[in-house]
């Protein structure tokens, strides 16, 4: 090339570039921290914001118009199982993870496929509850994904390359990992499953920048540590209490929210005598440090496999005329919770669901249990069932309104228990539960809606059968939810009536729908099983 | 030369005969009678098939299974029965169950159909068929031929045990398999629409009506839908059906083990 071609190559690069639109400046701590509420054209961590509220100030779509939504697109991942995650966009591009270890970034304009990413699994993973993944977190130009195999890996977000591969734990002694991690900072914060394979849990964080691990909690205290008394014997080595499940993080207090899995094995009581901390409870965490400040613990010696990895909302609200920083939990067992999140002490608690175990939580903050609710081998029948009133599908809350929503189920169960061996790399539960319908104890679900200052129920939309599906508030006055047999949802968020609705042909098991601006118009963006499909109103 | 192909055959050989010792289960179960199997069986059992077969193995929605082996059904056969599932039934396949687990489970099934009593057949399935024609017909299909209203009875000979079969017949049993909940619709004209529920969910329900037509309607256009808590297969008291004739029917029913495309009915 000679040298005037060349200054043409340069001068012709500059031109192009003068008359482009400069891409945004690479994701920052501080555009994670502002989240939603400053700019509601993105989503860019798990729950919308740190605060996990998932409310979005979006307002183009609304109650009166909602029923004019049309489909804009639909991506297929043309893979086995289905999507249980959320999706981030930023800049135009949707950044999306899938079964088994599937990821694609798509033009978030058309759906079309920019990169995709598959990573070889083992054939003797041990991840208990499907080969799930629950999404992407990023920060600079990087994403973030954990593994089936309990790897975190960091992409390349304009390529899909692999930048860093970090491993957790070895997968075959009983880890995986479905989390969708946070950024907090320099670090990205994780967890691993595997509480019915006799792992001992933890929350770990990287930095983001090597990959290399900056601090490590252990959801179960070591010998000499505080709380480790209360596993008897040496069952603290194979007490579950994985972490699956995206926590919050108030940046003003640098504090990380995380809620804890079941106790293993699961049903013997026997087996972990004591309270078996910190096990289906929720720690506050130093995020420089990993050290705990403090805990609460739902259900103490937990004997039904009520993990608490149900997804914290932080708010600050005014409760019997008292500002007060909350953390707001509806538990998988069938209580919904108000803690002061600055010392973790309980503020209210009240069921959401028919709870046969307990009827109220005591002033101490612990539930005042019922007799006759220890599985055993001839059978013990309590409310909720093993999946419980809610689970790890996200619930939002809508500061305007002050309300806290959940997609609850109203189930029974029969639990059996009966002593384990553990080995290493094996199911380890100690037992089983079995449904069953009966006109007295009807299984069905509801969209309820709490206010977090009473724990009343605001109102409620029941479901023929419970739904799995996580929540999206809008400052519009919409909330997106599904039903179980395939039905996206539109309701109005102050009185749950139905506004509008879509067969999907999937329900939203896991998954959320979120929303983001292209191009001047408000989108909602939909997974369900093997599709996502985006929508807007008419131009 | 030859040294060396003999070598990669025998080293063929090797790896063949691995991969079919992997493949292939043993032809008997080597956990029977294993106190210890017997009890993971117990939890694996409860855990992954007592939802549809019962905590007794004699069946809910699925079959009752404690039979297996006295209808001839071997270890070897049944193990690739709980890996593969049995397609176009509800009975899943379990990739991800390792085989001493379905050795397990079978070791804990083995259990429960031991303390099972096999009964002496009794009654003439000659004329049961004839009762069965006569009675069941019209909405019990049999290898292709009959009704559709109520479930396929191609193999329900190796499904139900005898107990079940009579109870059945003689109506002492509510509750309704998936797909034959049996529903009354009234449409904006007032005419009903009398059959079973194949589907339903908040909006929109699917029936099949007693001219066997299957059609899915609005709730939003229906003036009412009612759930019928009777079944619609009538009770055969024995003012209808003599306990000579029911044994007949029984005897019937317990010959019918799988589709046969060969039979014409």
């Amino acid at each position: 090339m000679n040298r005037l071609a060349l200054l043409l190559v340069i001068v012709g690069t500059a031109i192009l570039s003068a008359q482009q639109t400069p891409p945004p400046a690479l994701v920052t701590t501080q555009e994670i921290a502002e989240g939603l509420p400053r700019d509601g054209s993105r989503w860019i961590t798990f729950g919308g914001t740190y605060s996990n509220q998932r409310h979005s100030p979006l307002t183009q779509i609304t109650p009166a118009n909602v029923k004019g939504l049309v489909p804009q697109w639909t991506f297929q991942t043309g893979t086995l199982g289905n999507f249980e995650t959320t999706p981030l966009v930023r800049d135009n591009i949707v950044y999306i993870t899938g079964p088994q270890n599937t990821a694609w970034a798509l033009d978030a304009r058309t759906g079309r496929q920019i990169w995709r990413y598959r990573r070889e699994l083992p054939t003797d993973l041990t991840a208990c509850c499907g080969l799930v993944n629950r999404g992407f977190a990023m920060l600079g130009d990087r994403l973030f994904m954990v593994t089936l195999d309990a790897h975190l890996l960091a992409f390349d977000m304009r390529t899909g390359g692999i930048v860093w591969d970090a491993t957790l734990e070895q997968y075959k002694n009983g880890y995986a990992s479905t989390i969708a991690p946070i950024v907090v900072k320099d670090k990205v914060i994780v967890g691993a499953a595997g509480g019915e394979f006799g792992i001992r849990g933890f929350i770990d964080a990287y930095d983001a920048q090597t990959g290399k691990r900056a601090w490590r909690f252990y959801t179960i205290p070591g010998p000499g540590e505080p709380g480790n008394n209360t596993w008897a014997g040496d069952s603290w080595k194979t007490g579950g209490a994985g972490v699956w499940v995206t926590g919050a993080y108030d940046p003003d207090l640098n504090l990380l929210y995380y809620g804890v899995g079941n106790p293993g094995p699961d049903y013997h009581s026997e087996s972990r005598l004591g309270d078996n901390l910190y096990a289906a409870s929720v720690v506050a965490l130093d995020a420089d440090t990993g050290k705990i400040r403090w805990h609460y613990q739902f259900t103490p010696h937990d004997v039904h496999d009520w993990d608490a990895t149900e997804v914290p909302i932080l708010a600050d609200i005014t409760v019997a005329g008292q500002p007060r920083k909350v953390l707001m939990f509806a538990n998988r067992n069938g209580f919904y919770y108000t803690i002061d999140r600055t010392n973790g002490r309980l503020i209210l608690a009240k069921p959401f669901v028919q709870t046969t175990w307990a009827k109220e939580i005591g002033r101490d903050g612990r539930p005042m249990s019922e007799a006759g609710h220890t599985p055993d081998e001839n059978g013990e029948i309590t409310c909720p069932d093993i999946t419980g009133g809610t689970n790890f599908w996200p619930p939002t809350f809508d500061p305007s309104t002050r309300t806290f929503f959940v997609n609850a189920r109203e189930a029974c169960m029969t639990f059996y228990a009966w002593k384990p061996d553990y080995k290493a790399g094996e199911r380890f539960t100690g037992g089983a539960g079995q449904r069953f319908k009966s006109t007295t104890m009807p299984v069905y679900g509801a969209l309820r809606a709490i206010d977090p200052a009473t724990g009343e129920r605001k109102w409620e939309f029941k479901y023929l059968n419970p739904s799995t599906a996580g929540l999206l508030t809008t400052a519009s006055g919409l909330i997106f939810s599904g039903d179980n047999d395939g039905n996206l949802l539109a309701l109005d968020s102050r009185n749950g009536t139905l506004l509008w609705r879509y067969q999907m042909g999937a329900n939203l098991h896991g998954t959320s729908a979120v929303t983001y601006m292209v191009d001047g118009r408000q989108h909602v963006l939909v997974p369900a099983g093997t599709t996502l499909t985006a929508w807007a109103l008419p131009q | 030369m030859r040294w060396r192909l003999l070598s990669v055959v025998a080293g063929w050989c090797i790896v063949a005969g691995a991969w079919v010792s992997a493949q292939a289960p043993a032809a008997k179960n080597p956990l029977e009678g294993d106190a210890a199997a017997i009890r993971s069986g117990m939890g694996l059992f409860r855990a992954r098939c007592a939802d549809c077969h019962g905590m007794d193995a004699h069946g809910v929605r699925g079959p009752d299974i404690t039979q297996v082996w006295a209808n001839g059904r071997t270890d070897e056969g049944l193990f690739s029965t709980i890996k593969n599932g049995i397609a176009g039934t509800e009975m899943p396949s379990q990739p991800r169950l390792f085989d001493h687990e379905t050795w397990q489970l079978l070791a804990y099934l083995r259990t429960l159909a031991a303390s099972t009593r096999a009964e002496a057949p009794r009654g003439n399935a000659e004329n049961g068929k004839k009762i069965y024609q006569a009675n069941c017909t019209s909405c019990h299909t049999v290898n292709g031929t009959g009704g559709r209203l109520g479930p396929d009875l191609s193999r329900i000979g190796a499904a139900r045990s005898r107990e079940v079969l009579e109870t059945r017949i003689r109506g002492g049993v509510e509750g309704f398999l998936p797909g034959f909940e049996p529903v009354t619709l009234t449409t904006q004209s007032g005419a009903p629409v009398v059959g079973v529920k194949k589907n339903e969910d908040l909006f929109s329900v699917q029936v099949m009506d007693t001219r066997e037509r299957i059609q899915g309607y609005d709730k939003a256009t229906l003036r009412q839908m009612q759930d019928n808590p009777r079944s619609a297969m009538p009770a055969f008291g024995s003012n209808r059906l003599s306990q000579s004739d029911l044994d007949d029917l029984i005897r019937y029913l317990q010959t019918l083990r799988g589709f046969d495309p060969s039979v014409n009915n």
